[in-house]
């Protein structure tokens, strides 16, 4: 996984396949729409492997603190809206509110939103 | 379906090299002093289960291998992950329910909250929302 910051915001990928199988092992899911294409295919959701979503949200999380360097989590709040495949380019974009979302290349809609609420410090 | 008592679950070990690995899958700036990313609620949430969750989802009648999704979760943070540190984790599960389903026909809604602890109390608390077709033989 490679980033990249720009004037719009943090981008990501493309996403690969054995990425996708370390975030699994990482999270003991043997859901197979994240590690075989034929799985992923037979479930309805095309010829690709699915991005498990907590990896999507990882990325967003990972913008937030890139941008907020001194900021502890209170909070983090997902909506997950659609899917994020293998292949697929990401680019995060994070909103004054704060909050963020996670956009995949050649699709309007973002995949993931997010809302952060930050711990205060003395 | 009421929500049932807490499950006692496995040990989170957060450790350095485990922290920088997540860091690098998920283009994380490093680490700030033993703070680890906030991910690792999720990740020791589901790590720490008494079961992993494709079987722990099986146990209570889920079509796991038809292919879950993740609806919505969120993180809180009553206390810090930190690396060098363990975290014992209890899983409750909130609701299970079957509701029509737009992409599946019908779907199981599970939400659990899974909480990892420290000596100090709760550090994390994940509430998530997985989303399972319902098979037709199920």
């Amino acid at each position: 996984m490679t980033d990249r910051q720009d004037e719009t915001g943090w981008s990501f990928g493309p996403v690969s396949g054995p990425d996708m199988a370390e975030w699994c092992a990482l999270l003991r899911d043997d859901n197979t729409i994240h590690l075989r294409r034929e799985a992923a295919e037979a479930a309805g959701f095309g010829p690709r492997r699915v991005n498990p979503g907590p990896a999507n949200l990882a990325y967003v999380i990972s913008a937030a603190m890139a941008a907020h360097p001194q900021a502890e989590f209170a909070e983090i709040a997902a909506f997950f809206a659609d899917n994020v495949f293998e292949g697929d380019r990401l680019a995060a974009r994070l909103t004054p509110e704060p909050g963020g979302a996670l956009y995949a290349e050649g699709r309007g809609a973002p995949v993931l939103r997010v809302q952060f609420s930050f711990k205060e410090h003395d | 379906m009421a929500s049932q008592p807490p499950i006692p679950g496995r040990r989170y070990d957060l450790t350095a090299a485990l922290d920088d690995r997540v860091r690098a899958l998920c283009a994380a700036p490093p680490r700030q002093g033993d703070l680890a990313h906030p991910i690792h609620a999720y990740l020791g949430a589901l790590a720490a289960m008494p079961a992993p969750i494709g079987d722990f989802s099986r146990n209570l009648g889920l079509a796991f291998d038809a292919g879950p999704v993740l609806g919505e979760c969120r993180l809180s943070f009553p206390g810090r992950l930190r690396v060098g540190q363990a975290y014992d984790a209890t899983v409750e599960v909130l609701d299970l329910t079957r509701k029509p389903s737009r992409r599946f026909g019908q779907a199981d809604h599970l939400a659990l909250a899974i909480t990892l602890s420290d000596q100090a109390g709760p550090a994390s608390v994940l509430q998530f929302r997985m989303i399972t077709p319902v098979v037709a033989d199920d």
